[in-house]
């Protein structure tokens, strides 16, 4: 079979290419929510921690987003998405892109807080005593000195486990989600031959994470902007 | 204005602080001098509790802030500037924000009247065209005097100097030392910890000397220099002067 007879098999009969479109779609659904909930949940979690490290305060709160940690970064992705599918919301009706964005979003979560909680304490303690000698509260100090200082050094770090996470989202599989990975899969069933779809899906990936890259590079140079000597 | 007794300060099993009883005066300029290690630099963090004191109490204009709750320990440092050794200038913000950031966050003006007061600030400490560049761009001197400004902006009553200048480059002591003789000659009260005997002797009230946790000796700057008694302080002098 000729390449285009291929190409004609796998994405043009049946309007195969649905399967593709359809699927980066959800990828991107599910990819683009969990980071917002790693992000908020990261963030809040790293305020915790480096709250309890710098000041005591805050003792329970971080117990519980130790553990939160331990689990989460002990155990795999696949497994935190079957449970929660299979266990958490057995019983309950509930959309399966859903259950990912959750899954995901806890997971990522985790990453980010060591990410975010690494980025506070490497700045000098200098910038919180200047913010707090002002007469700023901690609140205020964390908000408008540390974390903006914080969240610039630790960008290209976040973008790393943004494009794990779109990745990662390629295992959503397991639950029966119609994600990018098994478009590509079911494709691969119907007309068995495996080369085309399963490249092109590999393809369609390192594109979103080439734009993603770029994306964050520009940001980055934005963000640079008061390192200019 | 300011009044400290008994004031004690251990780090872990180290004794920083051990008992100090002082009482600053409102316009007083109080240079404290002493060897490294001496618990200078710990005595003038305590005054505005950016360290907890282990014992003894810290009056400031009738209120004792060592028993003070949190919210009220920040009203009493919005009246106190701080000036670091090592500036800690905001390094993502623009000379403007670093000096309107807290008089607007806490309310004390709108961003407009800080915007105004920045300038005239800048104007002060001599660098105007600064406004829109940031932290990174400037000198050593520069840096320091735009902290100086940001203190400066929030009104304080009282401003406590960490060591300006031991962090400069020498030829850039001069102009922080110079801004510092001007806000001094204001009337502001002032409590500095330097090395700079130059300084202590021309601009001090009062000069301290502190060795081990204690304040040994303490006179004007004439008698200070002329006629050490202590022979700590006779042995500090003989090493620097």
């Amino acid at each position: 079979m000729s390449f285009t007879e291929s190409f004609k098999q796998n994405f043009i009969e049946n309007n195969r290419w649905h399967y593709l479109v359809d699927g980066l779609g959800t990828t991107l659904l599910i990819t683009l929510l969990a980071v917002i909930l790693g992000m908020v949940l990261g963030f809040l979690v790293a305020i915790v921690r480096s709250t309890y490290d710098k000041t005591g305060k805050m003792k329970i709160l971080n117990v519980i987003c130790r553990i939160y940690l331990t689990v989460i970064r002990g155990t795999p992705v696949v497994v935190q998405l079957l449970i929660i599918y299979f266990v958490i919301f057995a019983s309950v009706p509930i959309s399966k892109t859903f259950v990912a964005v959750i899954a995901f979003g806890i997971n990522s979560g985790a990453y980010v807080a060591e990410i975010v909680r690494s980025g506070i304490m490497s700045l000098d303690q200098g910038q919180f005593e200047a913010g707090r000698s002002l007469g700023l509260n901690y609140r205020q100090t964390m908000t408008s000195i540390i974390l903006p200082q914080a969240f610039k050094n630790v960008l290209p770090a976040l973008a790393n486990e943004c494009i794990v996470l779109l990745k990662e989202t390629s295992v959503a599989g397991y639950i029966a989600i119609q994600d990018l990975t098994k478009g590509g899969d079911i494709i691969r069933s119907q007309t068995f031959s495996a080369f085309m779809p399963l490249i092109s899906v590999a393809v369609i990936y390192l594109v979103m994470v080439m734009i993603l890259t770029h994306l964050v590079s520009k940001l980055e140079r934005r963000l640079a902007q008061s390192d200019r000597r | 204005m300011i009044d400290v007794k008994g004031l004690c300060k251990s780090f872990g099993d180290i004794e920083v602080l051990k008992g100090i009883d002082e009482h600053i005066e409102k316009g007083e300029k109080v240079v404290i001098v002493g060897p490294s290690g001496s618990g200078k630099s710990t005595f003038l963090r305590c005054l505005n509790l950016m360290e907890t004191p282990t014992a003894g109490t810290i009056i400031f204009e009738g209120q004792d802030i060592t028993a003070a709750s949190d919210h009220e320990i920040n009203k009493v440092r919005q009246r106190m500037g701080m000036v670091f050794q090592h500036f800690n200038l905001f390094p993502h913000l623009t000379i403007q924000k670093n000096i309107t950031l807290a008089p607007v966050k806490l309310g004390l003006m709108s961003q407009a009247e800080a915007d105004i007061k920045a300038l005239e600030l800048l104007e002060r400490v001599g660098l105007p065209d600064k406004a829109e560049t940031y932290p990174g761009m400037l000198s050593g001197g520069q840096k320091q005097r735009i902290a100086i400004a940001r203190s400066l902006a929030m009104n304080p009553d009282v401003m406590l100097f960490d060591e300006p200048t031991s962090a400069l480059d020498p030829e850039m002591v001069g102009e922080v030392l110079e801004l510092m003789k001007q806000l001094a000659e204001d009337g502001m009260t002032m409590v500095v910890v330097t090395h700079e005997m130059g300084f202590a002797r021309e601009v001090a009230s009062r000069v301290l000397f502190m060795s081990d946790g204690y304040v040994l000796e303490q006179n004007t700057p004439e008698e200070f220099f002329a006629n050490p008694e202590n022979p700590r302080l006779k042995e500090f002098l003989s090493k620097i002067l």
